[in-house]
């Protein structure tokens, strides 16, 4: 035993290089799996991982306090199987018109809470502490609410106590706007009493039903008032993350495969080169499983260590990424849980080293059942000229010979050539995708990004009271029309109407101006020009069984409008139809703007215009138009992860030429004092994977445009839009010309560094080991 | 044959060679001289720096000392390109192993010297088969090395090296790989090639070789020239 170690520690040493490169192949795959599992792990459910984190309720249930006490809720909660929590007392709470509502509507429902834990439901307290004394309440917001707003007023009216903010926690449940103290409840006049219950089956509605009647059924008739099942929240919550699912695990895929593929060339390709040395260890006295034992010693030393850092180097690059990639619950990351989950990275640490161990088995097996003789050859002998009928005619072509020779080697080792090959083909299929899918995105971002640049919000909040604009309306929407460097202003109002025949509440949007359409992208049909015209997203026109050209009815406050759907928009948001300003007026007379979107002429500064329009009028909040973190964080992801995989490719390019510089050690030196010069060398080298590079380019497009139309019309699907034929119309001849180039940049840049190392051979040292 | 009195033009001059590989004194101060047309031997015992001499003259290598001068050029202070632009015009090199191209058929290898000077694939071609058929293998051209007798490999190797009609014939050990008939043959080829005016250095163990090939014989030891003597011809 110690006779293998000292062997492998001594193979180790002797080929050092080719251990670095094991290691570095190992660390850079290890990175790119943490990340692609990583990927693949938080994109598989996310809902399922929120809501188990915080093991939310199967069903809300609503009870009437009068019809039944809390002991007798509790009691009924007791069943087999059955968690529960609660029950909680219960207030809706209107806030003023004029308060700083926090982003939650006039109406809230805050719930008595002692603390947010408990075996059901368990909100994430993100910022600042849970209410515990009177006075103090803790909002439901997600963690990109600022944090700023702790300790800030929240008024209740009509006569109600002021509440401060002492916390936000996040309840992806939704069973409170808001918590107080059970000690604060009463002044809020609870007029419900809510429990919330984990059922073992969960799996269907009927389940559910099924659960909440063997807990109602000792309670009084009527007791009862609401219940809510979780299953329409996962449907409602899960469309973002659906979004970014496909793209996700088409990219974790495509990491993992890379990773393996690059690790098996890279290992069998170091075993089979020293094949030589197998022969001399046994005619040294090893026995045949010894040998082995060295082999998979030696290989097993970078392996780890590469795992091991590449675990680590995937944790850390992990963490930023995906929290920017995963801004939310919708993605399935909490706050404090943006990281590689534990067994994705025990399944790196162990599976790598396997998969090279497993690699390198193989052929040392083969060796292992070699005469030594033979394997001692193996090597110097004179090879089996393969393909020789290619190399006579390439030989016979006008090509510059170094070329041609080049062009030649990739058929003289074909399994390691195929691998090799394979890994550009995967690299290429990456960037291929990506382009695709980051021009999509670019165009989905940028469509209608000229159409403002600032938004004039029609009021503000200075400590938790509502500011008004000292202008009218009219006379605002003029001002801000004459402010220096504005050319265009819209001004957009939103009702709350009904849809005649649906039970689901609608959003009007008035708009009036210079560009009605404000960047919303027509995917059919027309914008309006009649008064009793609107235009309608997909998803809102797939809810409703709604097409172009159909006529809907909205209703507000007894007044009733029938309408012609003249156009469909981008627009995910299956609430929201848009109209003119007089079909807004008609249903709703006292409405006015709630914000005025301004365009400016080109070149001119968004922050100096809203700093004129706040000092025009105090009573507007003026905010430049954001970036687009969307379509940021999937073209900046894909592109980051695009390089990552491109990298890992290169580096098997780089580990092939290393081996053929090994194997051909001999040829190249014998080409050398034959009078090729080192840039001749340099030439044939990097011609014979760029050879690889432009069959990975012609093998690698269609696939990568194959996974952009599998992948992006269904990331369109998920959060219900349309995308229109300019955006993903991507495949153009210049496009891909350029991409072609992909392969043979991946092949050239993995290749550049070994071929001028081979072309700096020195002869008299090669030819001295013959 | 032609001697060292035939007052030809000095082709090599070697002036005080070292070659150090570290604490190993390979050269420990070589001077020589060969003249157009001369077929010298150089032996010795193995380590004595018998083919690192030659890979000084071939350029294959740089001296740690002294100069070595070929047909007026300074080896030792040439860059790489320019030592490869050498090789390829003034050397041809015939090794023990013969160094053939696996991959390549016996013609492109040999249609491969022509062809990196830039000349056209069908003229190299032409030439190659010309030698080859001078050297007695043209029926082997489509065959690759692995399937070639040693004597026929290094008769294709010595084709190779007379491709571009080099000055200077550097030999290695040319008839070590190979058994005594074919040695037989590769001793007359390089018999005759000198007979035809091509100069020739070659390195060797074998006696027989030495006496029957060259015209001098310069005798190494512990990387110094300890003797030197002119060869009778036996052929």
């Amino acid at each position: 035993m110690r006779a293998v170690w000292r062997a492998a520690r001594a193979a180790v040493r002797r080929r050092g290089l080719q251990t670095l490169v094991i290691a570095l192949v190992t660390l850079t795959s290890g990175a790119a799996m943490v990340i692609a599992l990583g990927l693949l792990d938080a994109a598989s459910a996310p809902f399922d991982k929120v809501f188990g984190a915080q093991r939310g309720p199967h069903v809300v249930a609503v009870f009437d306090p009068a019809k039944a006490s809390g002991e007798r809720l509790e009691r009924a909660a007791r069943q087999p199987g059955v968690e529960a929590a609660g029950p909680f007392r219960q207030a809706t709470v209107e806030l003023p018109d004029d308060a700083m509502r926090f982003g939650l509507g006039a109406q809230i429902t805050v719930v008595g809470r002692a603390d947010p834990g408990g075996p059901v439901d368990r909100p994430d307290l993100w910022a600042g502490r849970w209410a515990t004394r009177p006075g103090e309440v803790v909002l439901n917001r997600q963690s990109d609410w600022a944090p700023d707003d702790l300790g800030k007023r929240l008024p209740v009216r009509p006569g109600g106590p002021s509440l401060t903010v002492v916390g936000f926690a996040f309840d992806l449940s939704g069973t409170a706007d808001a918590w107080v103290a059970p000690g604060q409840i009463d002044a809020l006049r609870p007029t419900a009493a809510q429990l919330l219950l984990r059922f073992p089956d969960a799996s269907s509605e009927s389940a559910l039903r099924a659960g909440l009647e063997t807990v109602t059924e000792t309670l009084p008739d009527g007791s009862l008032t609401a219940s809510r099942s979780y299953l329409a929240l996962k449907h409602q919550v899960s469309s973002s993350a659906r979004a970014y699912t496909p793209y996700l695990m088409a990219f974790g895929i495509l990491g993992v495969v890379v990773a393996v593929l690059i690790i098996v060339n890279v290992v069998s390709g170091a075993v089979i080169s020293g094949f030589r040395q197998i022969g001399v260890l046994r005619a040294l006295g090893f026995t045949p499983w010894q040998v082995v034992g060295v082999h998979l010693a030696w290989i097993s030393v970078p392996a780890v260590l590469g795992s091991a850092l590449g675990t680590a180097v995937g944790n850390a690059v992990a963490r930023p990424f995906f929290g920017s990639v995963f801004t939310g619950p919708d993605a399935g990351v909490l706050h404090d849980s943006v990281s590689v989950s534990g067994r994705v990275n025990a399944v790196t640490l162990i599976g790598l080293p396997a998969v090279c161990l497993l690699a390198a088995l193989a052929p040392t097996l083969r060796v292992h059942r070699m005469p030594a003789a033979r394997a001692i050859s193996a090597g110097s002998a004179p090879r089996a000229g393969r393909a020789l009928r290619l190399q006579r005619r390439l030989a016979g072509s006008a090509l510059p010979r170094p070329v041609s020779l080049g062009m030649g080697l990739p058929f003289a080792r074909p399994g390691r050539s195929a691998l090799t090959l394979a890994a550009v083909v995967l690299g290429v299929t990456t960037v291929t995708f990506a382009t695709g899918l980051a021009t999509t995105m670019d165009r989905f971002g940028g469509a209608g990004r000229d159409a403002y640049q600032v938004t004039v919000y029609a009021s503000r909040f200075d400590d938790g009271r509502e500011i008004q604009p000292r202008h009218p309306d009219r006379e605002l929407h003029a001002l801000l029309a004459g402010l220096p460097d504005a050319t265009e202003v819209t001004a957009r109002a939103d009702v709350e109407v009904r849809l005649v025949g649906s039970a689901h509440p609608v959003i009007l949007e008035g708009r009036r101006g210079d560009r009605l359409s404000l960047g919303d992208v027509l995917t059919a049909g027309r914008w309006m020009r009649g008064d009793d015209e609107i235009v309608a997203g997909s998803a809102f026109l797939r809810r409703n069984g709604v097409r172009v050209g159909d006529r809907i009815t909205l209703e507000k406050g007894g007044q009733r409008r029938t309408m012609r759907v003249v156009g469909e928009v981008m627009q995910n948001n299956a609430r929201v139809v848009v109209t003119g300003w007089p079909a807004l007026h008609a249903l709703a007379p006292d409405e006015k703007p709630i914000a005025y979107h301004v365009r400016l002429r080109d070149g001119a500064d968004p922050a100096a215009y809203a700093r004129a329009a706040r000092a025009a009028d105090t009573g507007v909040s003026p905010a430049p138009r954001g970036p687009d973190n969307l379509t940021r964080t999937i073209v900046g992801s894909a592109t980051a992860l695009t390089l990552m995989l491109a990298l890992v490719s290169a580096l098997g390019v780089f580990n092939t030429v290393v081996l053929n510089t090994r194997d051909r050690r001999r040829d190249l030196g014998t080409l050398k004092s034959m009078g090729m010069t080192p840039g001749q060398v340099t030439v044939m080298t990097v011609t014979s994977m760029a050879v690889l590079g432009v069959l990975g380019s012609l093998l690698g497009i269609p696939l990568g445009v194959a996974g952009y139309e599998l992948v992006v019309p269904r990331m369109a699907d998920a959060v219900d839009i349309t995308l229109p034929a300019f955006m993903t119309d991507v495949w153009h001849a210049p496009a891909l010309a350029a991409l072609a180039l992909a392969g043979v940049a991946i092949a050239v840049a993995g290749a550049l560094v070994p071929a001028r190392r081979a072309g700096r051979l020195t002869i008299a040292e090669v030819l001295r080991g013959e | 044959m032609v001697t060292e009195d035939s007052g030809n033009e000095v082709v090599v001059r070697l002036d005080g060679v070292r070659k150090e590989y570290g604490e190993t004194t390979a050269l420990a101060g070589v001077s020589l001289e060969v003249r157009a047309g001369e077929a010298v031997a150089v032996m010795g015992p193995s380590g004595c720096g018998k083919s690192t001499l030659l890979n000084m003259i071939a350029g294959l290598d740089r001296p740690t000392g002294g100069s070595v001068v070929v047909h007026g050029e300074n080896v030792g202070e040439c860059d790489e390109k320019r030592l490869a632009l050498y090789r390829r015009h003034r050397i041809g090199m015939i090794f023990q192993f013969f160094n053939l191209i696996d991959d390549l058929s016996a013609l492109d290898n040999v249609a491969l010297a022509a062809q990196l000077t830039g000349t056209p694939a069908r003229q190299a071609r032409r030439r190659a088969l010309e030698l080859l058929d001078e050297l007695g293998v043209a029926g082997r051209r489509n065959a690759h090395p692995a399937v070639l007798s040693g004597g026929e490999r290094q008769r294709v190797a010595v084709a190779r090296a007379l491709m571009n009609r080099p000055a200077l014939l550097l030999a290695d050990e040319p008839t070590g790989a190979l058994d005594s008939r074919a040695g037989e043959q590769v001793m007359d080829l390089l018999l005759d090639l000198n007979q035809i005016g091509q100069t020739l250095i070659l390195v060797t163990h074998d006696a027989r070789l030495a006496r029957r090939c060259a015209g001098r014989l310069i005798q190494l030891a512990d990387g110094r020239v300890t003797g030197e003597q002119t060869l009778e011809v036996t052929a």
